[in-house]
């Protein structure tokens, strides 16, 4: 459906909207990817880390690797705003 | 440097009696890594039995148990423990005879006689809790008991309770449960506990008790109160005591210690009835010297001699890196120590670390804070591992003052001068001129990625080259070429097609057929060569192909945790200073004021936090990189560690 009443202005302003309203959902759905990925992570981690101390530099490692889903989604953020 | 310690297997054999002077010259020399001397697998054994332990392995191991309950006791952990003056040896020795029996009964008696008193309080706060509900019932305790012909009932309902059957009752209310008190005649007693059942009744111990509650109550409260100061007392005694004789303390059990390992070292040796032989490894550039040491102390009854070492030798781990890079073997150690045969990426972490740290980090004002945080915890914290990761720590926060001076940024604020890297500076509140250069950015990042991982696959060539034979050999060093090249291959393709910043451009380069320019076919063909190289050494390895290209944008996180610091600084900055403490400047008033501390805490509080994030984010997401993206190109670790009889003796003195 085209607006015909939309001056350019108009249509440029929205533009803009949707790649801010873009950058957000990279940001905002891969922050819950790597959320959900780490809880799982992060539990065992802890639990492992009662187990056996010595365990911790390793597990606090294998916590952070999902964290490459929101960089991935900051990168891409990133390159649509600017 | 990239090797670590080279290691010579030694093997010594003497009588017996030289027993005791060998394993004191050896622990001395605190270098040789005994190999345990396992009676089933031994080869070359026969005949052999694992030794027995010397003269007074009992009595010191005894006595170290003693020692060791009366630090936990003290909570003394000889690692945090300053040295403040040597002991001599003999000295010591004698004072352990003579004075720990006196200082141990002394514990165990204010120890044991504290626990006591523990046990009283608690008996006493349980009265207390039992006697509670009993003080809003009037009436003495006495009343409770000594009745024949009349039944007490009191405990806790759910609901009121009312009885056809001559009765006393008292009820007082509670939140959820009331508390209720009923004396009837025993010949009713079945109609009551009926009724109490119907009103879920939970029967309390009537305490065995005289007196008003109350009263029983604040006595109890007031003797609590008073063994509570005796328990003080005593530790306020077993401070003194603590004060008094800790420095001893640590020595005994220093001393102790180096008894219990040295008397104890015949069980890792195999003996004979006369003779016995140790096997284990010393660094090779001390061979010489520990022989002729050996030799001295036996007076030549001795034999001393280097084997060769075996294929499935499993040779322990020394690391051997300049003074510099040290701090830095606790990271490798963290993931994994090296194998004897692998390269030590140690000196490339000690470099790298701190080069990925300040390119995230980036910022003098964060960068000089966390340089003083870490010279003030120096004097704090004690053990070598914390010192270690202080260093390393300091080593990163100097890399961030220097790239927060290229990136031009202090605590979010631009410094006077211009970015001399690609800037970070965003528009937050329409101020900060074009916003940063992202592109710039990215590409930096990318070509860090690119090369680090060049620099990976290469070591895993020499890796390859050092452990593996056969034809597996050359297969596998190509195998590493091949991903170099695929990398490669794809870098010359997408440079030839599009046009990037900080990228060679090679989209003008002549066109051969189709549209594709020459550097298009050139990159193609080494990609090709590439995926061919990696499917002779394994064809399911090319299932991993997709990694090449996240693994080089992982690197662009180093461009995004470092901008959401950025950001985080400069929204920081722009809440306190733009909105909250500029504004009330022009025209102060005392509500101005109070919006001016606001302001200060907003931003003390926000920067430290972010502080905080930042050595979180740059501190782990460059170790990351290391660990994922740079050590899974050549390193696989799990190398012994070196471990060598003897220690460092830091409180005791021969």
């Amino acid at each position: 459906m085209v607006d015909v009443n939309m001056t350019l202005e108009m249509v440029e302003a929205s533009q803009v909207g949707m790649k801010a309203m873009a950058a957000a959902i990279a940001v905002g759905a891969t922050g819950i990817a790597a959320a959900l990925a780490e809880m799982s992570i992060g539990s065992a981690a802890v639990g492992a880390t009662a187990e056996n101390k010595d365990v911790f530099g390793l597990v606090l490692l294998l916590t952070v690797i999902p964290e490459t889903i929101v960089i991935f989604g900051l990168v891409v953020a990133l390159l649509l705003i600017f | 440097m990239l090797n670590p310690e080279q290691m010579s297997r030694l093997l010594i054999a003497a009588t017996r009696d030289q027993m005791g002077p060998v394993i004191a010259e050896l622990y001395r020399h605190n270098l040789f890594h005994i190999e345990d001397y396992v009676e089933a697998s031994a080869e070359g054994y026969d005949g052999f039995k694992i030794g027995t332990p010397l003269a007074g392995a009992s009595e010191a191991s005894g006595d170290l148990v003693k020692i060791r309950a009366i630090q936990n006791a003290f909570s003394i952990r000889s690692d945090d423990f300053e040295v403040k003056q040597r002991h001599k040896q003999s000295g010591l020795q004698a004072l352990i005879e003579r004075d720990l029996p006196a200082i141990e009964k002394e514990v165990e008696e204010l120890t044991a006689q504290r626990s006591r008193l523990e046990t009283t309080v608690k008996e006493y706060e349980q009265k207390i809790s039992e006697l509670s509900p009993f003080v809003e019932v009037p009436g003495d305790l006495d009343l409770y008991r000594g009745y024949s012909n009349l039944v007490v009932f009191a405990g806790y309902v759910v609901k009121e309770v009312s009885l056809s059957v001559p009765h006393e009752q008292f009820l007082s209310k509670g939140k959820g449960r009331n508390f209720i008190v009923i004396i009837a005649p025993v010949a009713h007693r079945d109609v009551v506990e009926g009724a109490l059942q119907q009103a879920g009744y939970q029967a309390v111990t009537i305490p065995d008790e005289s007196g008003s509650p109350q009263e029983r109550i604040s006595s109890y409260s007031s003797q609590i109160t008073l063994i509570k100061k005796e328990i003080e007392d005593i530790n306020r005694k077993l401070d003194a005591i603590k004060e008094k004789h800790s420095d001893f303390l640590v020595a005994c059990e220093e001393i102790l210690k180096v008894q219990v390992d040295q008397t104890e070292a015949p069980l890792r040796f195999a003996t004979t009835d006369e003779t016995f032989v140790a096997e284990g490894w010393v660094p090779s550039q001390n061979v010489a010297s520990l022989t002729q040491a050996l030799e001295k102390a036996t007076g030549g009854k001795i034999f001393v001699t280097e084997l060769a070492k075996g294929e499935h030798d499993i040779i322990p781990v020394e690391y051997n890196n300049p003074s510099f890079a040290r701090p830095s073997q606790l990271l490798i150690d963290t993931y994994s120590r090296p194998k004897y045969t692998e390269l030590d990426p140690t000196l490339m972490i000690s470099i790298v670390f701190p080069l990925f740290f300040g390119l995230i980090l980036g910022d003098v004002g964060y960068g000089a804070l966390l340089l003083v945080l870490c010279l003030v915890l120096r004097k704090f914290i004690k053990g070598e591992e914390g010192q270690q990761l202080l260093t390393v720590l300091r080593n990163a926060s100097i890399s961030s003052i220097f790239f927060g001076v290229l990136y031009s940024e202090f605590l979010g604020f631009p410094c006077p001068w211009p970015a001399l890297l690609p800037s970070r500076h965003l528009s937050i509140g329409g101020e900060g001129g074009h916003g940063p250069n992202i592109p710039g950015l990215m590409m930096v990042a990318v070509w860090i990625g690119i090369l680090h991982i060049t620099i990976g696959r290469v070591l895993g060539m020499v890796n390859h080259a050092r452990q593996d034979h056969g034809a597996h050999r050359t297969k596998a060093i190509l195998a590493n070429a091949g991903w170099i090249f695929v990398m490669w291959g794809i870098l010359i393709v997408i440079w030839s097609m599009v046009p990037m910043p900080y990228m060679p451009d090679l989209t003008a380069t002549p066109e051969v057929f189709m549209n594709f320019n020459i550097a298009t076919v050139i990159g193609a063909v080494i990609l090709v060569a590439g995926v061919l190289f990696i499917a002779r050494d394994s064809g399911l390895e090319l299932v991993e192909l997709p990694t090449i290209i996240s693994h080089v944008l992982s690197y662009t996180r180093i461009v995004a945790v470092g901008l959401s610091s950025v950001a985080i600084a400069m929204v920081v900055n722009f809440i306190a200073i733009g909105m909250l403490i500029s504004p009330q400047l022009e025209n102060i008033t005392i509500i101005g004021v109070l919006f001016i501390i606001m302001g200060i805490a907003v931003f003390l509080i926000g920067h430290a936090l972010n502080m905080a994030l930042g050595i979180l984010g740059g501190g782990l997401h460059s170790l990351r990189l290391h660990y994922v993206e740079f050590f899974t190109k050549f390193y696989k670790g799990g190398g012994k560690k070196y471990n060598p009889f003897g220690m460092k003796r830091r409180f005791t003195e021969d």
